[in-house]
Parts: C-alpha cells; sequence; structure tokens
C-alpha cells in the first residue's frame, strides 16, 4: 500500500487540531507533508515548494477555499486539488475548480484512497 | 348686518314716526293759536257792536224821557234820562277801551261823545231849565237843532256799529282763511310726513331684507357646501376598506361605513343608538377575556388608541374574525370631546400570512444554524475519526497513543459544548424565562465564532454576567443570531463588531416618559452604514439587501420578537467616510408585559 515514492502534500486547514491530525494520518501514509494554517500561507508554501498535490479546506477566515484553489490553478494548474468541506452543500463554482471534494467526518481510508487516485490515475485505462 | 345694525334701525323705526308726529303737531298748534288769536278779535268786535248798541240805546232812552218830560213837564217822565245820563260816561268809557289801538274807531267814539256832550248842553240841559221854569218849548229852531245833533250821534253811532261790523266781517273772513290755510298745511304735513315715513321704512326695511337676503344666501351657499363636504367623506368612508363606526360621546352608535357593516354584521339601521359593545364585541385573543370597549379607553386616555395586542370581534352570526382597532376622540372647538371615531381592520388573512412568514424564518434560522452546527461538529468529528484511525492501525507508540486520545477527547469536548449551545437555542419554554442576557450572547457568539473568523471579522464584547431578564430564550437567540450575523456581514473582513450589555435602572427620559427597568443590548459594526434610502425599508418584511442569500424577513420577525418582550429596537447608522457604521440597540424589560401568541 506504501507508495514508491514519497509525494510532497501541502494541506491548508485553520483548524489546528485537525490539521496536526491530517499531517499525522498522511505521513503514515508516507506522504511529505507541509501545512499552512491559511490561505496566503498556503498560497505562499505553494509557490516555493514542489507540492504535487493539495488537501484544502473550504472554510477558513480571511480567504476560503474555493479562492485559494483558484489562484492555485493560475500558479500551478495542473497540480490536484481535494477540498475538504465541513458544510454538506458547496456552491458549484467551486467544486468545479477542483478535482474531487469530500465531506469532513467520511473518515481516513477515504481520504487516502481518494488522495491516492488523485496522484496515481489509474494507469491501465 | 349685524345685530347692533339691527336694533339701530328699529330704533329709528321708532323715533322718527314720534318725531315728525311731533312736528306736525307743532306746526297745526301754531296755527290754531294763530285762528285763536283771530276769534278773540272777532269777539272783540262783537263786544264793540253790542257796546254801541248798549250806548245808542241808552241814548234813544235819554231822548224819549226827555221829550216825555218836554210834553208833560212832570219830572217823573225825566226818569230814563237821568238813569242814561249816569250810564253813559262809563260806557263810553268801555266802549273807548273796547277801541283801543284802532284809530277810526277812537276818533268816532271821540266825536260821539263830544256831540252827545254838546247836544246835552245846547239842546236837552235847555230843555229841561225851560220845562222847570214854565217856559215855552215849542220853539221850533230849537228842536230842529236837537234833532239836527240827535241824528249826527245816530250817525256816529251807526259809523261806529257798520266800522266795527266791517271788523268783524274780515276777521271772520280771516279767521275763514286761516282755517282753509291750516287745512292745507294739515293736508300737507299729513301727506309729508307721510312720504317721509314711507321712504324712510322702506329704505330701513330695504337694508333690513337686503341683509336677510343675503344671510339666506350665506345659510344656503354654506348648506351646500355642507352638504358637498359631507358627501364627499360619506363617499370617502363608503369607499374605504377599513371599517369605521362613529359613537357619540356616551359610546351609543351614530354611523357605520359598509364595510364595518359587513364586518360586523350589523346594518347601519340596527345599530344605530345602541351601544358600541353590543354590536362591536371584542376579546382578547389569547385569554377570550372581553377586551377594555375603545370606546372607554379613548374616554380614559383623551387621545389616539392603538389597540396592538391580537383581537378578536365576535360577529353578529357568533364567527368570529382578527381585528386590528385604533380609536380616536371626535373633538369640538372648547376641545371636549363630544364623539369617537373607531377604525378596524380584517386582519385574520394578514396573520395567517404573517404567522406563516414567521415559521418561514424560524426555518431559514434554523438552516443557517444546522449548516453553521454542522461545520461546527464536522471538523472534531473528522479529528476524532482519524485519530481512532491511527491508534487502530497499530503503529503507535504508547506516548503517542495517550497524545491522539487527548487530542480526541478534546476535540470530543468541542462537539458537546456546541451541541449543548444548540440544545439551548431550540429549548421553547412556554412562559418566560429568567435570562441571563450575558450567558446568551457568550452562547451564540461561541456558534458564531466559525462565521466571525471565515468573515475575517474581528470580536469585542463587554458581557458582564448577571443581568437577567423574563423572556423567551429561543426566541431572544434568533433575534441576536439574526442581529450579530448582520452586523459581521456589515462589518466584512477586518471589520469589528462590538456585542454589549449594559443594565438599565428605571428612569424619566427628558421627554417625561417613564423607562423601565431593564437593559440595552447594542450590538455595532464599523460596516459602511446603512443608506438613507434604505433606512425606512428595514424593517419591513421581504426586504433584503442580501439578494438570494436572503429571506428579508430577519428584521421584521426580530422585531415582532421584541416587541413582543414589550421592547424596542433601536437603529442609528452613519454612511460618513471616516465615523461609518451602524449601531443597532435592543432594549428589553427586565419583567415585562409579553404579550403572548402570535407566535
Amino acid at each position: 500500500m506504501m507508495p514508491q515514492e514519497s509525494h510532497l502534500v501541502l494541506c491548508v486547514d485553520d483548524e489546528l487540531v485537525g490539521l496536526q491530525v491530517r499531517k499525522i494520518l498522511l505521513e503514515r501514509a508516507g506522504y511529505r507533508v507541509v501545512t499552512a494554517l491559511n490561505g496566503d500561507l498556503g498560497l505562499e508554501l505553494f509557490s516555493s515548494e514542489p507540492v504535487e498535490a493539495v488537501v484544502l479546506d473550504y472554510s477558513m477566515p480571511g480567504m476560503h477555499g474555493g479562492e485559494v484553489a483558484a489562484r492555485m490553478r493560475q500558479i500551478k494548474p495542473a497540480v490536484p486539488i481535494l477540498l475538504l468541506s465541513a458544510y454538506l452543500g458547496l456552491p458549484a463554482e467551486v467544486t468545479s475548480l477542483v478535482d474531487l471534494y469530500m465531506t469532513k467526518g467520511e473518515g481516513a481510508p477515504i481520504l487516502l484512497n481518494k488522495l491516492s487516485s488523485l496522484l496515481h490515475p489509474m494507469p491501465a485505462s | 348686518m349685524n345685530l347692533g345694525q339691527f336694533h339701530s334701525i328699529l330704533r329709528q323705526v321708532f323715533l322718527l314716526p314720534v318725531v315728525a308726529l311731533l312736528l306736525t303737531a307743532g306746526a297745526l298748534y301754531w296755527q290754531i293759536l294763530g285762528a285763536n288769536a283771530t276769534v278773540d278779535l272777532i269777539q272783540e268786535s262783537d263786544a264793540r257792536i253790542s257796546q254801541a248798541t248798549l250806548i245808542a240805546k241808552l241814548m234813544a232812552d235819554e231822548e224819549s224821557g226827555l221829550r216825555g218830560y218836554e210834553t208833560t213837564a212832570d219830572s217823573r217822565f225825566l226818569q230814563p234820562y237821568n238813569d242814561a245820563e249816569s250810564h253813559l260816561p262809563s260806557e263810553f268809557t268801555r266802549l273807548e277801551d273796547l277801541a283801543r289801538t284802532d284809530l277810526d274807531q277812537k276818533h268816532y267814539v271821540n266825536n260821539l261823545e263830544n256831540e252827545h256832550q254838546t247836544w246835552r248842553d245846547t239842546f236837552a240841559l235847555p230843555l229841561i231849565e225851560t220845562v222847570k221854569a214854565g217856559g215855552n218849548t215849542d220853539d221850533p229852531d230849537l228842536n230842529l237843532t236837537g234833532k239836527e245833533e240827535m241824528d249826527m250821534i245816530r250817525r256816529d253811532l251807526q259809523n261806529i256799529i257798520s266800522n266795527a261790523e266791517t271788523h268783524r266781517m274780515r276777521r271772520v273772513a280771516f279767521w275763514h282763511k286761516q282755517v282753509r290755510e291750516m287745512l292745507w298745511v294739515l293736508l300737507f304735513l299729513a301727506l309729508s310726513m307721510g312720504v317721509l315715513i314711507g321712504l324712510f321704512m322702506r329704505s330701513r326695511l330695504h337694508a333690513v331684507s337686503d341683509a336677510y337676503r343675503n344671510s339666506l344666501e350665506v345659510l344656503s351657499h354654506r348648506a351646500e357646501e355642507l352638504y358637498q363636504s359631507e358627501q364627499r367623506l360619506r363617499t370617502t368612508l363608503d369607499s374605504i376598506g377599513d371599517g369605521v363606526i362613529t359613537c357619540d360621546a356616551s359610546g351609543l352608535i351614530q354611523m357605520m361605513n359598509p364595510v364595518a357593516q359587513q364586518l360586523t354584521g350589523w346594518t347601519q339601521a340596527e345599530a344605530l343608538g345602541r351601544p358600541l359593545e353590543q354590536v362591536f364585541p371584542i376579546l382578547n385573543e389569547e385569554t377570550r377575556a372581553p377586551a377594555e370597549n375603545p370606546v372607554a379607553k379613548v374616554q380614559r386616555l383623551n387621545e389616539v388608541v392603538n389597540i396592538a395586542r391580537p383581537t378578536v370581534l365576535v360577529r353578529r352570526d357568533h364567527t368570529e374574525i382578527d381585528i386590528s382597532d385604533s380609536g380616536a376622540p371626535i373633538r369640538d372647538k372648547t376641545g371636549k370631546t363630544v364623539g369617537i371615531v373607531l377604525v378596524f381592520r380584517d386582519v385574520t388573512m394578514e396573520r395567517k400570512t404573517q404567522d406563516a412568514l414567521i415559521a418561514n424564518e424560524k426555518l431559514a434560522v434554523a438552516g443557517r444554524l444546522a449548516a453553521t452546527i454542522a461545520h461546527e461538529i464536522h471538523n472534531p468529528l473528522d479529528s476524532v475519526a482519524n485519530l481512532l484511525y491511527l491508534m487502530r492501525n497499530g503503529g503507535v507508540s504508547e506516548e503517542e497513543s495517550k497524545q491522539f486520545m487527548d487530542m480526541a477527547e478534546q476535540e470530543l469536548a468541542r462537539v458537546t459544548h456546541i451541541s449543548r449551545a444548540m440544545l439551548g437555542l431550540y429549548r421553547e419554554s412556554r412562559a418566560p424565562v429568567p435570562v441571563d442576557l450575558g450567558e446568551m450572547l457568550g452562547e451564540i457568539l461561541l456558534l458564531m465564532e466559525r462565521r466571525f473568523s471565515d468573515l475575517g471579522v474581528t470580536l469585542a464584547t463587554q458581557l458582564p454576567s448577571s443581568v437577567e431578564v423574563a423572556a423567551f430564550p429561543a426566541e431572544l437567540r434568533q433575534v441576536f443570531t439574526n442581529l450579530i450575523t448582520n452586523a459581521a456581514e456589515a462589518a466584512g473582513r477586518n471589520g469589528t463588531v462590538k456585542v454589549a450589555v449594559e443594565p438599565q435602572l428605571a428612569k424619566t427620559d427628558p421627554s417625561g416618559q417613564k423607562l423601565q427597568a431593564g437593559a440595552i443590548i447594542s450590538i455595532v459594526d464599523d460596516g459602511p452604514g446603512i443608506p438613507d434610502d434604505v433606512m425606512p425599508h428595514l424593517f419591513q418584511p421581504f426586504y433584503t439587501t442580501k439578494g438570494e442569500q436572503g429571506t428579508g424577513l430577519g428584521l421584521w420577525v426580530s422585531q415582532g420578537i421584541v416587541n413582543k418582550h414589550g421592547g424596542s429596537i433601536k437603529l442609528v447608522s452613519n454612511t460618513s467616510a471616516n465615523t461609518h457604521g451602524t449601531t443597532i440597540s435592543v432594549f428589553l424589560a427586565a419583567n415585562p408585559t409579553i404579550n403572548t401568541g402570535g407566535d
């Protein structure tokens, strides 16, 4: 299950505990993780680090996930973005920006699966 | 013409004939005086004539006495002569007196006297002497002289009498003339006074009749105006959609417009003169107790009364409708209340619509809260789920495991806290309970913390504990959630919202109005402020500045709830460049009389 090489994943969330737990979880799953507590910091790291995937929280003070995603698309359009949200319904213009989105609380396996599918699109087909 | 002028005319009409008749009487009196003087003169002439006649008789007696003596020589025959001789001087004097200023007459009288003297001296006395002496008296010359002298006397007497008669005739003619003149004067005066009085009366009566006609015209004009004005008002009353009832000061019905007749089920004719409470029985919607008769209330307060509480009108067929009503005193010029006008409206449908809208807003608020809560709960749940996953999949040291469990516990505590706050939000109570405003606002702000940070709004609070009011907590939460959300959205990124609670003691404001003890909750934002053209619409239903995001019911419902709690909402806004922002203050009374119902 462990990926061959270690991918660098950027996690952006204003929830400190949630972010820490997510970092541990992803590191245990073999990723290298950088974290940011808000959108601005996230964008800085996104520009400066060779980030391969982004796990982005939607609801954040200042700049919300949708805005952050839109800017990231402008900087590095190819980097896949997984949007996490505590809300059930997100506006269509936000979900269309990102590669995948899921609701917080769906569980760690689903998060890991979805992230993995973003980094390793089905090689066979 | 006023009453004074009319009285002056009455005086003139009384005085003028009196004065005119007095003048006429004066003229007549003067005429009669003249005629009387003439009559006196006529009487004087008569006296002269009779005096002259008397003298003539005396002289005749004298002569015949003398002749008798001459013939008989008997001195007894001389008796009449002697009598006449003794009377004549005084009778001459009288005749002379009667002549007065008549010189002719005087002249004749003097002649007569002289001739009589001559006759006596030259004839009568010598004759008597001769007879006494026994002499001859047949001398024809002597007798002829006596006769001639006596003839002259007779002529003089005749002259005197004819002169007096001429005077008398002239005077009688003059008297006749005077009487004729008097008749003419009388006729002239009567005619001229008649014409004068007639003309004067005519002119005065004209003045009075003109004034009367003017008054009549003014009256008929006024009556026409009054009629038109009444028609206008009647048509207005008939056309408006509200029921209108007017009562006299004792509360007996005078007038009902068609809407009032339809709403009460009484016709105008049936209701006329009946007491208002019989035709317009109203009940308190909640307690079903008879509500205070609006007439009594208006009389008690002597001002316009708006009855805000829910009221039920029992119609004549015992069906019921919800109404809102207001009463106002009708005052006369002196300010005395002479009647009461009552305006009311069927709000059954309106009430139902409002209820539906309020329910809708409640759902919208609940929906927004549910989303907030989902977020607040999903975040910690996500962490807990992730931690459990890590611990189950092994490879976790004892220390790490302990750390993970602490973190999970911490996150679960958050969930519990939020769930408690949420439960508090929906704890419905039937009666008002003491609510600690600081505590309640703290809970609301806790739930909204996320929203504040999302919006980038800084929160400042001043929430002293144990400021309590009696209220329905769930409803107040709805109000403050709404108001704080508005403030946060208005403040926007880098904005500040201040929420403060301040107890207020009972006091009297400068305008003399008593303020109850309670608390003022102020929510201040430094947003752009509310433009003046928006201000009047803020508390209207369906008015929103948030587009699809808002129901347009928030402030309207909030105001309804605060009013129900006997409180008030005041909003002050400023759009100027440096000091922009909005302050919303909610006053809640510590022990309000709560209008239950309507919810």
